[in-house]
């Protein structure tokens, strides 16, 4: 295991130095005092795994194929976005646009999300064990988005074809979103997905996350039709 | 009055935009850019002012006249080098056809040129003939791979495009076969509409953390375009230069799309030429003209609008639908195809459809063999080559020994706006209007 002190390094440094580790296949490295700073490991690309002691900034792991950053405090905005592949978890909460544009990998965010969580998912897997703000899921196109807690408005407007699960209340759902109930084959494969994700004391924090409801698109507006006009309306 | 009297209010082309509404319940769409009929202030409200007694011309075709290009001198340690200043612009695989996407990448390298990817990605083919490649992030975000980017000479950051400033992409269901709707992660045949903001930023001092997030994934390596849609220029140009922009492309009101709401491409934002003069004046006011690099696109046909662009103020410009028509968009061949989109030559715009009759603009098998990638190719770098003879031999007709020498002051306004928009005194008067 390898420590580096970001507080004695510019980004710059500490993203070089990060990425010559992970080349050299140095299993973990920890970043003491992250500070909050922003695009920390961005754009890692071979399996390894960062640690960040504290709380990050924008963008932190943008970017990332294959590498897995565990995040000890909180997140800023456009974490782990545009991924290909690796894992993430924060251990508190993800601030706007989480996961955005991911195209696989897994991200894992402990606490809350805020606004936009995996707004165009393009792949991947996304789990929250809090709450998400509002317009999760928007326009999300491929992969799972897992929602313990309650969703804000707006949930997965204009989708396409992200497959969206929420344990909780969902204050509004977005512009053809459709809910419905879990099929048992569905539960349990939500069920082992957050066996594997998330610690027993985690999912016991939302006992309401037994009672899952899936969100899909109601796929009307994939193609333009004058019937829908009112859909429509709202949407463009 | 004339029995036949049409409306001036009324035309034909209104009468029709209206039954279609009613018939279809949906606005136009398009592709090509602007049609409106009328004008506003072009390059063509200028003209060159020679060499006469005042100066003195260089010999045409004997005399050197540098036509290299060198953009992303700010930050990036490798700038690109280009052998002219004219560029092929970002259009995406999705709305262009394989082939055409070759051909553009090829034609471009053997002239020394660049060209850039577009909306879905990078293509294999794309990058292994490209000597110069741009790839643009755009807020779609479809198809983005870091390892493409990092193989790329430059990314290009696209907030907007001349075409439909402040909207998405569109792609209709015709075009999303099952190729492109792999390359973009999306169910086949569904109407695209691409988001019109990033997934993970809003505003300018988002940009700013942005910027610094492509730079640390490229290693400082590259140089970081932000392309707009030129709307707000003054304001936008400055916004983009303090976010840390090495090139801000800026594409004007004529700039082509492959889909887009008519009424955008007829109603929103601001001409080509005075996108340019804004350009400049924003750049020179935060004091970063020639630091960071400026490049115009939006209705460039030939070299004599490139080289008025670069008079004043422009590196180099962007060509899309002239490369196009290079690639025989709306030429006399395949009549019956035109017919069947209810188009002819000279009068295509009907690129939304996917049925291109010449191959570019289609994802149909049978009519992308119609655009050859050889053939192809080598038009294009004629018409490269072409340009850039027309712009060196204006040059050298003011006395420049560089094409990037040109000045406002080597031009004279035919017209009062372009005047007032240009800050170029009115031929036959030495009066700046407006000022
Ligand atoms: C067929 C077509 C596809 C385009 N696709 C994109 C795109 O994917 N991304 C983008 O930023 N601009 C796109 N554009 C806009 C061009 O990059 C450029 O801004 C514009 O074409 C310049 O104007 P011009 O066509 O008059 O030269 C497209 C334009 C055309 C004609
Ligand atoms: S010929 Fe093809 S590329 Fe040209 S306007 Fe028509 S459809 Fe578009």
């Amino acid at each position: 295991m390898t420590q580096l002190n970001a507080a004695d390094l510019s980004t710059r440094e500490l993203n070089s130095r990060l990425r010559d580790l992970v080349a050299r296949d140095d299993a973990e490295i920890h970043v003491e005092n992250p500070g909050a700073r922003h695009n920390l490991a961005v754009a890692m690309l071979k399996s390894g795994k960062i640690r960040f002691r504290g709380s990050v900034g924008y963008y932190c792991g943008g970017l990332a194929d294959g590498i897995s950053i565990e995040i000890d405090g909180s997140a800023g905005w456009g974490l782990a976005e545009s991924m290909l592949g690796g894992t993430f978890r924060v251990h508190g909460n993800a601030g706007n646009g989480a996961a955005a544009a991911i195209r696989g990998g897994t991200v894992v965010i402990e606490g809350d999300a805020a606004a936009r969580l995996g707004v165009s998912m393009k792949g991947g897997t996304v789990i929250v064990a809090g709450d998400c703000g509002y317009m999760a899921g928007f326009m999300g196109q491929k992969g799972v988005l897992v929602v313990c807690g309650n969703a804000g408005d707006a949930f997965a407007d204009s989708l396409y074809a992200t497959e969206c699960y929420v344990g909780g209340e969902i204050k509004s759902l977005g512009t053809d979103a459709v809910a419905s109930e879990v099929t048992d084959e569905e539960a349990a494969a939500l069920e082992s997905l957050l066996a594997a994700n998330l610690a027993p004391e985690l999912r016991a924090l939302k006992p309401q996350a037994r009672r899952f409801r899936k969100v899909v698109a109601g796929r009307k507006l994939w193609n333009f039709d004058k019937r829908e006009w009112k859909i429509w309306r709202e949407a463009l | 009055m004339a029995h036949l009297q049409q409306s001036a209010i009324f035309t034909p082309g209104v009468v029709e935009s209206i039954q279609h509404k009613a018939q279809t319940g949906l606005y136009e769409m398009r592709g090509f850019g602007t049609l409106r009929q009328r004008r506003w202030a072009t390059f063509d409200d200028l003209t060159f002012l020679p060499c006469s007694l005042t100066r003195i011309p260089l010999e045409g075709y004997r005399e050197k006249c540098s036509t290299k290009t060198l953009l992303g001198t700010r930050y990036a340690k490798k700038p690109i080098e280009l052998d002219i200043p004219v560029m092929i612009t970002g259009m995406s695989w999705g709305a262009l056809s394989y082939n055409a996407k070759v051909a553009l990448a090829k034609g471009a390298a053997a002239a020394g040129s660049s060209n850039t990817t577009g909306d879905g990605g990078m293509l294999q083919a794309e990058r292994e003939n490209s000597r110069t490649l741009i790839y643009e992030v755009l807020p779609s975000r479809y198809g983005i791979n870091i390892h493409h980017m990092r193989m790329a000479d430059a990314i290009e950051l696209t907030i907007g495009q001349g075409a439909k400033p402040g909207t998405g992409g569109l792609l209709l269901g015709s075009k999303v076969s099952n190729r492109i709707a792999e390359q973009r992660d999306l169910p086949i045949g569904v109407d695209q509409r691409s988001p019109a903001r990033h997934p993970d930023m809003l505003g300018p001092d988002d940009m700013i953390i942005k910027v610094e997030e492509l730079r640390e994934a490229t290693d400082w390596q590259v140089p970081i375009f932000i392309k707009i849609g030129a709307s707000r220029v003054f304001d936008d140009v400055k916004l983009a230069a303090k976010a840390g922009a090495d090139v801000i492309v800026v594409d004007g009101m004529e700039g082509g799309t492959g889909a887009s709401p008519s009424i955008f491409q007829e109603h929103t934002g601001i001409p080509t030429l005075g996108a340019v003069c804004e350009a400049r004046l924003a750049l020179e006011d935060c004091g970063l003209y020639g630091e960071v690099q400026l490049i115009i696109a939006g209705g460039i046909r030939d070299g004599v609008d490139a080289a008025k662009a670069i008079a004043l103020g422009a590196d180099a410009v962007y060509i899309g639908t002239a490369a196009l028509i290079g690639l025989n968009c709306n030429k006399p061949l395949y009549l019956e195809d035109y017919e069947a989109l209810g188009t002819a030559p000279y009068a295509c715009h009907h690129c939304h459809t996917g049925r291109c009759p010449v191959g570019i603009t289609t994802q149909d098998p049978e009519l992308m063999q119609r655009l050859d990638i050889d053939a192809g190719a080598e038009r294009i770098q004629n018409l490269l080559h072409a340009m850039t003879l027309e712009i060196q031999m204006l040059a050298r007709s003011c006395g420049k020994s560089d094409v990037h020498h040109l000045e406002p002051e080597d031009m004279a306004a035919l017209t009062m706006e372009a005047s007032a928009i240009c800050g170029i005194p009115l031929a036959g008067t030495r009066k700046v209007f407006g000022r």
